[in-house]
């Protein structure tokens, strides 16, 4: 039997449209972006979701990770022996119970230093109830070194002894290239105690240099830190060289599903969306 | 002399009250029209505490913080929950009903008439703070302790969190933090802040009415910070230094007195909008505010 890291049952989310009808008057109409959608996550694995663009992938995302609420239908994510439903969890609880998140546009903190954003994102939030840290000066001071260096030791893992991000660590990450942005996105991840990590279009618009530094950080994600990878992909060549299976969304439903090789060469996925 | 110490009596007083809206205003991104009713609240309890309850200074600012605080956390958990121009009219409204019951409600704050006599605090119960060089030590002694507060809170990992909002909230929800809490700590804790700006003045003019808590102050203490700048310490330091001072040095321009007042209000406008053309930072900001 697998083992599922995450289930998902029929899962239902709808928004409204205004349409404009025959007679050129504006109504109402409610689509399902997410129509009665089933899906199950491996752990231990890379699984990636293709479908066309507004076929409901971010949305989906958004559903596991608490940014919107759905209709009906549950959402099961297992930590340990437990199985819990997060449907209704707010966004913050479900990252706390280890579901990490890097968004289709990075979402880094432009005016924070590559430092702060990365001692942000570590799970351990000591210090961060206001006057803790005059009150207990000492240990915050303490925590707070440990975390300079976990943040250290996390771009040394990834990018090597003497890497850009260490360097510019007390610089603005808006000064970063978009590219060198998607990677600090990343990195981030690995502050967090996840096990389960979505991941939205991490390689879009970004070079083949950084791509490839893309697919080994995943890689890694998964064979150093044990993470389960979920992600989002339009690049066919990522999919196939880095994940081990492939779901085709397409009307808010898992169209095809199976291994990369046989999920690309299925014909209806040739057809309707990659338009060979 | 005296001349002197009032302006930096004020400037204190302004001090503490741009130092406590930056928390709110350029740490999380939380543009409050209402900083002036706390303000207002804080001078309210101050005289409740001293000529009804009797209190002394240490019992009555804690009272002050505390009454300030509450109000707010009962202003925050509704408004909070709007979000940019929408939270922005809830403080407006809040501001605006805030008025209209101090000016209306006149058994408890004599209304229009505002309340006069207010003593002067006192020290343990024994020395009193009055007079100038008292209210000077005493203003300076508070808004030394504040900015330093405020330092070290915007430079502690709470700060950063505080920031991280103010950058992207959706990352900080993704991160695990509770954005909303967050966004309460730092409304309660600017309130409670600006509460004690209340009762130094009220104790320093010794005589409060709606007016000196009105829109305008609260238009007034935002144009402070957004002159100074946002982001930073230095920067609602600087505002408040400039806005106390800048009327009392176009007191020497030589304006015909039926027109000084509203030729430095023209003044302070044109510096608003030269500021936020030129230097949207302003003056020693480290943020452009959204």
């Amino acid at each position: 039997m697998s083992d599922y890291i995450l289930e998902i049952n029929s899962v239902k989310k709808s928004f409204v449209r205004n349409r404009v009808n025959i007679r050129g008057e504006g109504e109402d109409e409610r689509f399902f972006i997410l129509d009665g959608l089933d899906i199950n996550i491996e752990r231990g694995k890379i699984t990636a979701l293709i479908g066309g663009n507004g076929a409901g992938k971010t949305t989906l995302f958004n559903a596991i990770s608490g940014l919107a609420k759905v209709n009906s239908g549950e959402i099961l994510y297992r930590k340990g022996n437990k199985t819990i439903s997060i449907v209704d969890l707010p966004s913050y609880k479900i990252t706390r119970l280890g579901i990490g998140r890097m968004f289709q546009d990075d979402h880094i903190f432009p005016d924070l230093s590559v430092l702060d954003n990365m001692m942000l994102a570590d799970s351990d939030t000591f210090g961060e109830f206001p006057f803790i840290s005059i009150l207990k000066s000492s240990e915050s001071r303490r925590i707070e070194k440990y975390k300079i260096k976990k943040v250290k030791n996390v771009f040394i893992s990834l990018f090597g002894k003497e890497n850009f991000f260490w360097e510019k660590r007390n610089e603005p990450a808006k000064s970063l290239s978009f590219g060198q942005q998607r990677l600090l996105g990343l990195a981030r991840l690995f502050m967090g105690d996840y096990k389960l990590v979505l991941l939205d279009e991490p390689t879009a618009g970004v070079n083949p240099l950084i791509i490839n530094q893309i697919i080994n950080i995943v890689r890694q994600m998964v064979k150093e830190k044990n993470l389960t990878v979920f992600l989002v992909e339009h690049n066919m060549e990522v999919v196939l060289k880095l994940t081990d299976y492939c779901n085709f969304m397409s009307h808010g439903k898992i169209a095809v599903f199976g291994t990369p090789e046989d999920v690309i060469g299925n014909d209806e996925v040739r057809k309707t969306y990659m338009g060979i | 002399m005296n001349y002197i110490f009032h302006i930096v009596i004020m400037i204190n007083i302004y001090i503490i009250l741009c130092v406590s809206t930056n928390l709110l205003v350029g740490m999380t991104n939380l543009l409050s029209l209402g900083q002036a009713a706390f303000y207002g609240i804080g001078a309210y309890i101050a005289v409740l505490s001293l000529m009804i309850l009797n209190l002394p200074m240490i019992p009555t600012i804690l009272l002050v913080m505390i009454g300030t605080a509450i109000a707010s956390l009962l202003i925050a958990y509704p408004s909070l929950r709007l979000k940019g121009d929408y939270f922005v009219l809830a403080t407006l409204g809040f501001q605006l009903i805030f008025f209209t019951i101090l000016y209306n409600w006149v058994s408890v704050t004599r209304g229009p008439y505002g309340i006069p006599g207010i003593p002067s605090p006192k020290l343990f119960g024994i020395i009193s703070i009055s007079g100038l060089i008292p209210f000077l030590i005493l203003s300076s002694i508070f808004s030394v302790l504040i900015v330093f507060i405020f330092f070290k809170l915007v430079h502690s990992p709470f700060g950063r969190v505080l920031k991280g909002i103010r950058d992207d909230e959706i990352a900080v929800l993704s991160l695990g933090r509770n954005v909303t809490s967050f966004k309460i700590w730092a409304f309660v804790i600017s309130s409670a802040f600006i509460g004690i700006g209340g009762f130094i003045y009220a104790t320093y003019v010794s005589y409060i009415d709606p007016t000196s808590f009105n829109l305008d102050e609260a238009i007034f203490i935002l144009a402070a910070l957004l002159i100074g700048g946002t982001g930073n310490i230095k920067g609602p330091v600087v505002g408040a230094v400039f806005v106390v001072v800048l009327p009392e040095l176009l007191r020497f321009v030589g304006f015909p007195d039926s027109v000084a007042a509203n030729l430095r209000q023209i003044v302070y406008g044109l510096t608003l909008i030269i500021l936020m053309r030129y230097r949207p930072q302003g003056l020693a900001g480290d943020y452009k505010l959204q």
